[in-house]
């Protein structure tokens, strides 16, 4: 409490200090916390770097400052959030801190660049193309630097939403506070009313988060239960989950069928409790009545039924071999890297070749 | 309040299919709503027909804008647990009640909110009856919401953000009004219940509608200043919000389904205690429910109850289904499973707090222990899987009457039971009129051997001490702890008596 407060009057502060105190300094001290702030709420649906809220209000910034005025916002607000920030690591606060810094001046120099060369700059087509060029430039450059850093540039369109909501919000915001044509702007108001709709959305992405760890977490306990039945050695559906993730991303499979594959590796013993296993009578089950038995459960769900064709073999991709050469594996190495080696000899004249050549090429090489 | 989609319609649909299944009251409520539909349209277009004979007509280009974007949110409108998402159409009332300022906003309000009720399955379905209703109740809400509007501000274009601000809290509650009396009697009607019952039933949330209106009007503000160049970047972000809350329904339905059928599928290994977990989920609900817990503590306990014997499946077939007494080992495997059960729920961050819902040892009441501290969770558990262990059959026994199940579960409320989770499954149950146990069981069993009948919950010893009484009394005078643990463990599966223990007395 006494932090944040004393956090505030800084910040009050610097940008008072910082900015002509004729200007707009008290919006700019509001726009700078919501800055902080939206540094801490970050967009992230599936499949896409995670878009934080505060790329919104600097758009408001922008339009709203002089280019002094945005710069003074901006040091202030990104100072207050690299002291906010939940990174650990002093090196990530300073990454990301940059590449904020480099995506508004980024947004700050396309919106300059229009309104200031074009003649009839207030009027309302240049003014929303300004906005949506800046935010596209402000975005683009925070999207290029994360993909530099992280050595892998993705172009995929998942989760492009986020960056429609980003910057429309933005803009909306931007226009709803200044006014354009000479109409007279809402002042704070439109910023902190049209922030719902994209905090709504911030909200919604977050549930589908927690929604899907839940859901996972739920498919790896499942897949403990074999082990604590005492069924398969400890860490077995673990170990070769990753295995065959291996495989699987050394195979070429797509995302769609790793993840099946996860699903079905992780499952791949639970048949096994629904047999009578553990009879007096010592029968011993068959691994292929195990697997059969679990892809008939699995297959009654919609969600899991391509892992159910996995597991019993149906989907005849390789998938289903990759599945059986890693869950052999492990049954001979039993994590130890050791017997690596010896696993695989074994596996190559393992009983009646059974096993794909193409997995058992991608195991060594593994 | 968002009032058609989320509210309005699935009530009239449900109703709708439950009397079609139903006889002969189906007509006749039929016929009444048909005749409010078709009275409430002629007063609409009354209403209309005074207000175009005294005011402007208003320009056609918005007229269009905004009933066009009224119908898509119509159709777009995801249920929500909390009913916030819908208020995408009386938002864009407000927009079309300010757009139309100082050019026959009444009258405008009025014909937009007659596109709310063009819901596309409704049309394709010909259903006009509720094509009737819907438009009619938007059509007259909007126009109340434009009346309650237009005199603060004064009929000329004030723009001040405050004023705009003000006048918008009395439309909200105009509209909000307007459309709970309406869609109260329609659902009166049809459903045979009294008005003031819906009425309490649909309570308005006129809170949660605020803010919608306070967009609304800033978005109708915009669009006078711009023009429709505005609505575009008004509805995209909403869009994305409603888009990423379907899938995250979706994925939450697909995701329940799944462990749904998979812990069935599971359980099916026992046929004695196929459906329990699903019944036990039901019955946490109905609690849950009894006790108001809100929607995402609603979830949470009913995946927990779902998921309370998962543990089961580390106990091998032979030793769920053995007819006869347990040896000490084997009992050591079978109690097993709670442990098990536990270590998974605690496996799911979102489970973790309520993970003793599967041990037994978590809802024994110790006296005088502080349990305002801990999750009630555990103990709705409790209550929900006793409920149903004692209304269905067992190998070992028959299903006990609901009547004894209640006894039984009063009879150890406080030593094993939290009195207020007992009083809320009854509450629950009596006021649905719904009847479990003897004679009344969802899949009655074929067996072999018919199983004994066996007293109260004291039964599930039935087929396991040889040296007492198997079948004991119905009023039985056994120490009430005791029966305590035993209901406790046949709702478990399996009680275990050590073989050579002089049991009953001994403990």
């Amino acid at each position: 409490m006494i932090g944040a407060v004393s956090l505030a009057v800084i910040e009050l502060l610097a940008v008072r200090e910082l900015v002509d105190p004729k200007g707009p300094w008290l919006v700019l001290v509001f726009l700078g916390s919501a800055i902080a702030a939206g540094e801490r709420l970050n967009l992230r649906p599936a499949g896409r770097v995670a878009l934080p809220l505060s790329y919104a209000f600097f758009l408001v910034v922008v339009r709203a400052g002089t280019p002094a005025e945005v710069l003074a916002t901006m040091f202030v607000s990104l100072g207050l959030a690299f002291v906010l920030s939940p990174e650990r690591t002093l090196w990530r606060r300073v990454y990301i801190t940059a590449v904020r810094v480099a995506a508004i001046i980024a947004a700050l120099f396309t919106y300059r660049l229009i309104i200031d060369h074009v003649g009839f700059a207030d009027e309302r087509w240049i003014v929303l193309l300004a906005l949506v060029l800046a935010g596209i430039a402000e975005i683009g450059v925070s999207d290029a630097l994360t993909a530099v850093s992280a050595r892998s540039a993705s172009f995929a369109m998942h989760g492009r939403t986020a960056d429609l909501a980003i910057i429309t919000t933005g803009a909306l915001m931007a226009i709803s506070y200044n006014g354009i044509e000479g109409h007279a702007g809402m002042g704070l108001w439109g910023p902190v009313l049209f922030a719902f709709p994209l905090l709504a959305a911030w909200f919604a992405f977050e549930q589908v988060i927690a929604i899907r760890r839940t859901y996972d977490q739920t498919i790896v306990a499942l897949s403990l239960v074999p082990e604590l039945a005492g069924l398969t050695r400890p860490g077995h559906a673990a170990r070769v989950a990753e295995l065959s993730q291996k495989l699987g991303s050394d195979l070429g499979l797509s995302t769609d069928q790793l993840d099946a594959l996860h699903s079905a590796v992780l499952l791949h013993h639970l048949g096994h409790l629904c047999l009578d296993f553990g009879d007096p009578s010592g029968i011993e089950i068959a691994e292929r009545d195990v697997a059969n038995k679990g892809a008939e459960i699995l297959r009654q769900t919609e969600e899991l039924t391509p892992s159910a064709a996995i597991l019993d073999g149906t989907d005849g991709s390789i998938a289903s071999d990759i599945l059986r050469v890693a869950s052999a594996y492990d049954e001979i190495s039993n994590g130890d890297d050791a017997l690596s080696d010896a696993a695989i000899e074994s596996l190559h004249h393992g009983p009646g070749f059974s096993y794909d050549v193409r997995v058992l090429a991608a195991l060594e090489r593994i | 309040m968002q009032l058609s989609r989320t509210r309005s319609t699935p009530a009239i649909q449900e109703t709708q299919e439950n009397s079609a299944s139903g006889d002969s009251n189906r007509s006749r409520s039929l016929d009444r709503l048909t005749i409010f539909a078709l009275a409430l349209a002629g007063f609409a277009l009354a209403v209309a027909t005074l207000i175009g004979r005294n005011s402007p007509l208003p320009d056609i280009a918005p007229l269009i804008v905004f009933a066009a974007l009224f119908a898509l949110a119509e159709n777009q409108v995801a249920v929500l647990p909390n009913r916030a998402s819908a208020s995408a159409s009386f938002m864009l009332a407000m927009a079309a009640v300010v757009a139309f300022q100082g050019q026959g906003p009444l009258l405008g309000a009025l014909i937009v909110g007659l596109a709310g009720g063009l819901y596309w399955p409704h049309l394709r379905s010909g259903d006009w009856r509720k094509i009737l209703f819907n438009c009619s109740n938007f059509a007259l809400s909007s126009c109340a919401a434009a009346a309650a509007f237009t005199p603060i501000v004064g009929g000329s274009g004030e723009r001040a953000s405050t004023v705009l601000l003000l006048a918008s809290v009395p439309a909200a509650l105009a509209f909000s009004l307007v459309n709970l009396l309406l869609l109260g009697a329609v659902v009166s009607i049809s459903t045979d219940t009294k008005y003031v019952e819906v009425l309490r039933e649909l309570r308005p949330r006129f809170v949660q509608i605020l803010p919608f209106a306070l967009l609304g009007v800033f978005m109708g503000r915009l669009y006078i200043d711009y023009g429709a160049v505005i609505i575009p970047l008004f509805v995209v972000p909403i869009l994305v919000a409603r888009h990423a809350f379907a899938s995250f329904l979706a994925l939450k339905e697909s995701h329940q389904a799944t462990i749904r059928i998979l812990i069935g599928a599971l359980e099916a290994k026992d046929p004695y205690t196929a459906g329990h977990a699903e019944r036990v989920a039901d019955y946490a609900v109905m609690i849950g429910r009894e006790m108001r817990f809100n929607s995402a503590r609603m979830e949470r306990l009913r995946f927990a109850a779902l998921m309370h014997d998962v543990g089961k499946l580390v106990v091998p077939n032979h030793l769920l289904n053995k007819p006869g007494k347990l040896t000490a080992e084997e009992f050591a495997i079978v109690r097993r499973h709670e442990a098990v059960s536990v270590e998974i729920l605690t496996r799911i961050d979102f489970l973790k707090p309520v993970a003793p819902s599967a041990t037994t040892e978590a809802h024994s009441m110790s006296e005088g222990a502080d349990d305002s501290a801990r999750p009630i969770e555990p103990f709705i558990v409790a209550v929900a899987d006793a409920y149903d262990a004692m209304t269905s059959t067992r190998s070992y026994r028959r299903a006990l009457p609901q009547e004894v199940a209640f006894e039984e579960l009063r009879k150890n409320v406080g030593k094993q039971f939290h009195a207020v989770v007992v009083e809320a499954l009854i509450t629950s149950l009596t006021r649905a009129g719904a009847q479990h146990g003897a004679g009344f069981e969802a899949a009655p069993h074929e067996f072999a051997v018919e199983p004994p009948i066996v007293g109260t919950g004291s039964a599930g010893l039935g087929d396991l001490a040889e040296g007492r009484p198997a079948v004991a009394p119905a009023t039985a005078t056994v120490d009430a702890l005791m029966a305590a643990e035993r209901i406790n463990d046949v709702a478990r599966g399996r009680t275990y008596i050590p073989e050579n223990s002089n049991e009953g007395a001994a403990r």
